[in-house]
């Protein structure tokens, strides 16, 4: 903790160069989409395992908080990735160091160039719903947000449950292995870190298109707005993903890991390398994170260690068991009423369609 | 000219100065081609005998006499008062204990730069006349730059990741290794390739580039840790440096 304070007071007052603000941005960038990225795998796997949850989670999202979070993740992001780009650059051409203030420069310039048009698109979503009447009524819709915190209770709990967990896997790494110091001063070669360092450049190549496809269809084309009321699901062809009468969000996940081209799941090919890509870079990124910040201590840096290990093996589980699972036809039953519970929620009469769909199967 | 400067204090030994405190001192007849180094003996000798700092031999080689002036580590001995205008701060350079006002422990520094093996190690027989042992102008350039340190730990103690972990060997080590890891004379260069891929060793460095704009002697520092990744990474160390493309 105190190397944290330290280390962030002296970087405000130390006067580097552009380099230790990109780092700085490429920091917070990292750790913020690195925690977008645990709620979001754990989130669209409930659209396999608990739709009803799922349902009242997207609801959550349609709020003006999440609306802020949502323009800075895509800011995040897309930062985040320009200037992993130049960081790859300097790695392996370090020669050209002379032109790396000049790269900072250009990937901010390059970042708002493509953030502008993207946050238009995604504004003219904001704006679309609020003018329909899905917009909720003040009130109201503070019910509809602590009812969906009061939902994600076992989510929350999942969370302090990991925590624990690696907590309790450092104390019996330190126990079995004993403590560092007393192992002697000698150094080791360590193949692993030469490894993650490799990876991290990899990856982090292999991530950006993929990403900026992904941002590019669910929050540009159609957007945590549309998917409630989309009839048709982008990426698919329209003969294949049309949604029902009272379109829900598990419908259009289901819709979406359904279609299928020449026998191939697309977009759960495409949402798995995401998965995996992305899972392992970010944690590793969280692991370098907070290594640094406590490497006085064994004890708290093997907890660090632990816990990114850890989150990341759920995560991993979780979103590859929601992407294997096949999908039933149950789920859309069931978003289906948990859609109608938030209507009675808001206090707003369920549509006659949503009735009568849920009458007859009952 | 008028000059003022602020500058960090603390003497650990006296109750009442254990915690550091910024104290200032008024300097008149400053000439602007004066340097700091020579502004802070005036203090010294004219104003408070008490201040404390370190340097030898004041011509920028010896390396005593790093601090960090107006936000940036420089030498005092090298840093001239018109290129920092009349109010000057000063404080010691961060990332190891103080011992007196300027004056830091340069132990830990020094531990990080024994660890590397800063020496030339060959046990071949000494060529038969009995000199050096040779070398072309093309192989004596990939290190040439790392030669240059003087040790004066500007461009460690600029560095966000030292600053973090006292355990990361830092740059200025990393520059010493260099020196030797591109001698093709040298035969231990894969033992110090082992030392530096350690958790703490080139894989803290972030190329944050604090270090490279620090440095005294105009090394380029961070080139100079890109290169070692890259010999870790491809494990070899011929063909890593391309020549004549830094100059």
């Amino acid at each position: 903790m105190t190397s944290l304070v330290l280390t962030v007071r002296e970087t405000l007052r130390y006067r580097g160069a552009i380099g230790q603000w990109s780092w700085v941005l490429h920091r917070l960038t990292g750790v913020g989409v690195v925690l977008f990225l645990a709620l979001h795998v754990i989130d669209t796997s409930w659209a396999v395992f608990y739709p009803d949850l799922y349902v009242k989670a997207i609801a959550a999202y349609q709020s003006p908080i999440f609306t802020l979070g949502e323009f800075g993740l895509v800011f995040a992001v897309v930062y985040h990735a320009f200037n992993g780009i130049r960081i790859v650059i300097f790695d392996y051409r370090p020669e050209l160091w002379r032109h790396q203030a000049q790269a900072a420069v250009a990937v901010l310039v390059i970042s708002l160039l493509v953030l502008a048009p993207v946050f238009l698109g995604m504004l003219s979503h904001v704006v679309d719903f609020y003018v329909t009447e899905q917009a909720i009524a003040g009130g109201k819709f503070m019910d509809v947000i602590v009812f969906s915190i009061i939902e994600q209770l076992p989510f929350i709990a999942g969370f302090v449950g990991v925590l624990a967990a690696a907590i309790v896997l450092a104390a019996v790494f330190s126990l079995a292995r004993g403590d560092a110091s007393q192992r002697g001063k000698t150094p080791q070669a360590s193949p692993v870190e030469r490894f993650w360092w490799g990876f991290m450049r990899l990856s982090g190549i292999l991530i950006v298109p993929l990403v900026f496809g992904h941002l590019a269809l669910m929050h540009v084309v159609q957007g945590v707005f549309d998917i409630t009321a989309a009839q048709e699901v982008a990426g698919t062809l329209a003969t294949n993903g049309t949604i029902g009468v009272v379109p829900s969000a598990v419908e259009f996940v289901y819709h979406r890991w359904s279609y299928a081209a020449g026998g191939v799941f697309v977009w759960r090919v495409y949402d798995l390398f995401l998965l995996v890509l992305v899972t392992l870079h970010g944690f590793n990124g969280l692991r370098y994170v907070l290594t640094d910040y406590t490497s006085f201590n064994d004890f708290a840096r093997r907890t660090s260690v632990a816990l990114c290990t850890v989150i990341a093996a759920v995560l991993l589980a979780v979103g590859a068991a929601s992407l294997f699972v096949p999908l039933e036809k149950d789920i859309i039953h069931e978003a289906m009423a948990a859609t109608a519970e938030i209507y009675e929620l808001r206090g707003e009469e369920v549509p006659a369609e949503l009735e009568a769909f849920l009458s007859e199967d009952r | 000219m008028d000059v003022t400067f602020k500058i960090r204090r603390q003497n650990p030994d006296m109750p009442d100065r254990r915690k550091p405190y910024w104290q200032e001192f008024l300097l008149a007849d400053v000439d602007p081609t004066d340097r700091v180094l020579e502004m802070l003996h005036r203090i010294k000798w004219e104003q408070d005998g008490t201040l404390s700092l370190r340097r030898s031999c004041a011509h920028g080689i010896c390396g005593s006499d790093a601090m960090r002036i107006n936000g940036v580590n420089r030498l005092a001995c090298k840093v001239l008062v018109r290129d920092l205008g009349e109010r000057i701060q000063i404080e010691p350079i961060l990332g190891m204990p103080v011992i007196k006002d300027l004056i830091v422990d340069m132990e830990p520094f020094f531990e990080h730069y024994r660890r590397v093996m800063p020496y030339f190690v060959n046990d071949d027989p000494l060529p038969a006349d009995g000199r050096e042992r040779l070398q072309t102008q093309a192989d004596r350039e990939l290190f040439d730059d790392s030669t240059k340190c003087i040790l004066c730990a500007c461009c460690t103690t600029s560095c966000p990741s030292f600053w973090a972990n006292g355990h990361y060997v830092g740059p200025a080590a990393i520059v010493q290794a260099h020196r030797f890891i591109f001698d093709t004379r040298d035969q231990a260069g894969q033992e110090r390739l082992d030392i530096l891929s350690e958790p703490n060793g080139v894989w803290r460095c972030r190329t944050i580039f604090n270090c490279t704009p620090a440095c005294p002697r105009d090394i380029e520092v961070t080139k100079a840790i890109g290169e070692v990744k890259l010999a870790i990474r491809k494990r070899k160390t011929i063909g890593i440096i391309q020549p004549n493309v830094s100059h």
